[in-house]
């Protein structure tokens, strides 16, 4: 287990290794948060994101590097620079997550409506 | 207020959902407790119950199967950690496998349940604490920052619908 980076791996009872992006992880830090909310309006090079936050180079580029690990952002070089930029569609990940819940309780509800009138 | 369809708010950290059935809540209740009653209504209709096995008590576990229309298996698994019949029941739901071993590397979801009744009706408020508490709202700020994907998109749209 890499307790707070984005992969996970563990060994299932069957004796097999399982590696595991978890974008959940990703955004659990709510300075990585905010590093994806600058990402998501355009693509920064390592120095203009580091300059919107009070925190080291090397405190972003230890968050960049786990948004990597999580699919969350791509890292470009270009020349001397690097470039990050957000991948948004990875964050649907967590949306379908919580809309197949809302359908599930959605459709099972409707069908109890309908069990409830059979029942004794 | 409360109606017969699904009701879903968000409040940054958790997700409720309410709905109200035309039944006595002893009943609503009961139809929650065994798996005699919840293969008859638990999961989507194209998913149905399978494997049932369950421990209705606190501490004890919801072991179940639905199988979708390809035969694709969905296993998940819950423990009770609550039960005060007929008005509460609050579980940990988790994926799992057929042997009831816990898939910890999902997303496991604390879900209390409440009936109340009023004038011969009940009412079912599921509260839903969910593994990232502070992710959704973000993910809603971000949407409406940046509306540049499709999938963002389809994310404010699912906003604005259980708003």
């Amino acid at each position: 287990m890499h307790p707070s980076g984005c992969i996970y791996i563990y060994l299932q009872p069957n004796g097999c290794i399982f590696m595991r992006r978890d974008v959940f992880q990703g955004i659990a830090d709510p300075t990585r948060r905010a590093i994806l909310g600058k990402l998501a309006k355009e693509k920064l090079n390592l120095t203009t994101l580091t300059d919107n936050f009070d925190i080291s180079r090397q405190s972003v580029t230890k968050h960049i590097k786990i948004l990597s690990e999580c699919g969350l952002v791509i890292i470009e070089k270009q020349g001397r620079d690097r470039y990050i930029s957000a991948r948004p569609e990875k964050l649907s990940e967590v949306a379908k997550w919580i809309n197949q819940y809302r359908s599930f309780f959605a459709e099972s509800y409707d069908r109890l409506d309908d069990y409830l009138k059979t029942m004794e | 207020m409360s109606s017969n369809q699904l009701q879903v708010t968000v409040n940054g950290t958790q997700l409720t959902m309410t709905r109200q059935f035309n039944a006595p809540r002893e009943k609503v209740f009961r139809a929650h407790s065994s798996c005699e009653h919840l293969k008859n209504w638990w999961g989507p209709r194209e998913w149905p119950l399978t494997y049932c096995k369950i421990d209705f008590r606190p501490g004890g576990q919801y072991h179940y199967c639905m199988t979708g229309p390809d035969g694709t298996e969905a296993w998940g698994l819950s423990v009770y950690k609550e039960i005060k019949a007929p008005e509460l029941i609050v579980y940990e739901d988790a994926f799992s496998d057929k042997d009831g071993n816990r898939n910890t590397s999902l997303p496991t979801t604390t879900v209390r349940t409440e009936f109340t009744e009023e004038n011969g009706k009940t009412i079912i408020r599921s509260v839903a604490n969910y593994a990232s508490p502070e992710a959704l709202q973000q993910v809603i700020d971000m949407g409406m920052e940046a509306g540049m994907a499709e999938t963002l998109d389809r994310l404010e749209e699912y906003v604005a619908k259980i708003q």
